[in-house]
């Protein structure tokens, strides 16, 4: 008898919690997709359509959100006059270029501090990941001047080295996990086998890839998403389309159908990208860990 | 196929001493077994051997050629890892095609010898399967397979079967022991499981704390173990120890104890008066060496009281206290007595032993 009590009991609050987590979930939809759809539909509106808005309190007045004729004329703007293929091109190179060269660098010294003991180790890589904990404003200066002396800024090779900096760290950080995860046994197998130091690396590789591969993306959504850098470093000869899109903010004129086409036109690649490597995205970063 | 001869070889760990002075010579083909505790440096002798541990001094020669400083591939040795060390992201044919695709064999020659290996081990219809898909005992199976493909120096097995359930180690005991007679080949294996060591090689080497204890067959190691770490590591029921004083009664030695006062033979005498300066040593007695009756006997005899009764199966353990100790009695199903009650031990002289207090060095 008692023990019924104590279900009812347990059952509204987690009852209760249960809708509230259904209510939560889709405001919290709404907040993130909603300025998506947003843009998504302004950059096909004329100006004027896209700032027809209903008084406050008129849910009827909804509709004239979608009333519009469809027009791709400020995406033609930003390709055929105001260059953003090129921006497009550079922020590819740039975001590509880095998380390559941050992964492969990256992944040699991951494996080296996961495999070799050697004094200072532990130190080696606290210093490593501290270098993340200093916001990036505050080397900025210094890595502007820099990268300045270096003949760097405003090229595509300063801004691949730029985003390196900063996703290098990350990179050794994470694939270092990956590589722990492996036990060393099956090198030690392998080398047993036959294999050299160097066969016997490339024997795990299948089995830190799927992590390997989500990092990359990661480090592409990184630089890709970048502003900052890209503000200061890529500034002038190296602009990425976050950069780019800033710049349709002008004192007397805001390109707000524009803006809102440079804004699909850099989330979508990202989207598509995402939509490929979910898989791994959700089992890979995970799923670096390989049960014996 | 090599002859494996351990000189005075040493693995320090930074300042922890894993193995000491380790001396061994292991004749061409024969099967030696490393027996220790967890943690006695079983393993780390193991890894020097294959290459996977420097070796911190001393020599390991495989036939008459120093081999410490060969990178493990040019060693040729086949081992098989505690923890089977299968790689998770092939199939069972490709693991034990392994050793033989990186010899560079045609493919013919790793199918064939992978198929007639999988056949030895019973794992034939397996080989599609991935490691993650198979028991325990299956993934040991194929662990031994990828060691057994190629025709190597040396097999080194680490402790292979202790992850098993009871009744497929003893199986696997049989079937291992076989593969080292028919394949010929020099075999290590280490493990902490004194009945494997007994059941299966020729020649156990007993370690403890990274020292050597005792190198001998299994019946010298167990019939004259040299000290009495050894004689109580080796053994199922472990053998019993009791303090006793060395007495003479009557121009005989006695060995006297609360709870018994027994004459040693002839041979122990003279040992006694040569060698124990001492006047107390330990005496050692396996539970087999004790016949337990409820009736006096008319010989020397241990007096007890029985403390509980466990039948196993064909034979009846009886733990007798004494009266600073506990004696564990191996006996026949027969035995009657009942808990609590007085009981009575003679002892085969000649079969027991006696130990320094000191060192636990063996008199006899
Ligand atoms: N890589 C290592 N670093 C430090 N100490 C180790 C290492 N490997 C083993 N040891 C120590 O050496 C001793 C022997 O270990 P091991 O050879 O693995 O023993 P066993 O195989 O007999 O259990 C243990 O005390 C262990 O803690
Ligand atoms: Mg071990």
């Amino acid at each position: 008898m008692a023990s019924r009590e104590v279900i009812q009991y347990e059952g509204w609050p987690s009852k209760v919690f249960k809708w509230f987590s259904v209510v939560f979930i889709a405001f919290y939809m709404v907040w993130t997709v909603l300025p998506l759809f947003v843009m998504f539909m302004s950059s096909f509106k004329d100006l004027l359509e896209a700032f027809q808005i209903p008084p406050v309190g008129d849910w009827a007045g909804v509709t004239v959100f979608f009333n519009f004729t469809p027009t791709t004329k400020h995406y033609y703007e930003l390709f055929a006059n105001l260059g953003f293929s090129t921006y497009l091109f550079n922020s590819l190179v740039a975001a590509g270029g880095s998380a390559v060269v941050s992964v492969v660098l990256g992944s040699m010294c991951a494996y080296s501090l996961s495999r070799i003991e050697f004094r200072g180790k532990s130190d080696l890589f606290f210093w490593i990941i501290s270098t993340r904990m200093a916001p990036v404003v505050a080397v900025l200066v210094p890595l502007y001047w820099i990268f300045r002396e270096l003949n760097l800024v405003g090229t595509l090779p300063g801004l691949i080295l730029a985003y390196t900096t900063f996703n290098l760290p990350f990179a050794i950080w994470i694939l270092k996990g990956f590589f722990d995860n492996v036990p060393y046994a099956i090198e030690e197998a392998q080398m047993v086998d036959g294999a050299t130091r160097l066969q016997a690396l490339r024997a795990i590789l299948p089995l830190v890839a799927p992590g390997i591969g989500a990092f990359i993306v990661l480090c592409i959504l990184f630089a890709w998403n970048d502003y900052l850098f890209a503000a200061i470093i890529g500034s002038g000869g190296a602009k990425t389309l976050p950069a780019a899109t800033r710049e349709l903010v002008q004192p007397q004129n805001i390109q707000w159908g524009q803006i809102m086409a440079a804004g699909v036109v850099t989330a979508l690649p990202m989207m598509f990208l995402g939509l490929i490597i979910r898989k791994y995205l959700v089992t890979g970063l995970t799923m670096g860990a390989v049960k014996e | 196929m090599a002859k494996v001869s351990f000189r005075n070889v040493w693995k320090k760990y930074g300042n922890v001493s894993a193995v000491k002075e380790l001396n061994i010579e292991c004749p061409d083909g024969s099967f030696l077994s490393i027996l220790g505790p967890s943690g006695c440096g079983k393993s780390s002798t193991m890894r020097m051997v294959a290459g996977l541990e420097h070796i911190t001094s001393g020599e390991i020669l495989f036939d008459e050629n120093p081999i410490n400083t060969l990178p493990p591939k040019d060693r040729d040795v086949a081992m098989v890892f505690e923890n089977y060390a299968l790689y998770p992201h092939k199939s069972v044919f490709e693991n034990m095609a392994n050793p033989l695709k990186l010899r560079g064999q045609d493919a013919s020659v790793i199918k064939e010898r992978v198929t007639s290996a999988a056949r030895l081990l019973e794992i034939s219809h397996l080989l599609e399967r991935r490691p993650q898909e198979l028991s325990g005992g299956q993934k040991q199976r194929v662990a031994i397979g990828r060691a057994i493909v190629r025709e190597p120096n040396l097999f080194l097995f680490d402790e292979p079967i202790a992850h098993l359930d009871a009744k497929l180690r003893a199986h696997m005991r049989g079937e291992i022991k076989h593969l080292q007679r028919t394949l010929g080949t020099t075999m290590i294996y280490v493990t902490h499981d004194q009945l494997e060591a007994m059941s299966m090689a020729d020649t156990i080497a007993v370690m403890h704390d990274g020292e050597l204890q005792q190198l001998g067959s299994p019946r010298e190691v167990y019939n004259k173990p040299v000290n009495a770490w050894v004689a109580g590591f080796v053994g199922e029921p472990a053998m019993n120890f009791m303090d006793a004083k060395i007495e003479d009664r009557a121009g005989r030695t006695h060995f006297v104890h609360p709870n018994f006062a027994i004459a040693v033979n002839d041979e122990q005498q003279r040992i006694i008066a040569s060698g124990a300066r001492q006047d107390a040593l330990r005496v050692g007695v396996r539970p087999d060496a004790l016949s337990i009756s409820m009736t006096k006997p008319p010989v020397d005899h241990i007096t007890g009281k029985i403390f509980v009764t466990e039948l196993l199966g064909g034979d009846m353990i009886i733990d007798v206290d004494l009266d600073d100790c506990r004696v564990r009695v191996k006996t026949s199903t027969e035995f009657e007595g009942v808990e609590g009650q007085t009981c009575y031990m003679t002892v085969n002289t000649n079969k027991w032993h006696a130990f320094s207090k000191e060192n636990g060095k063996a008199f006899f």
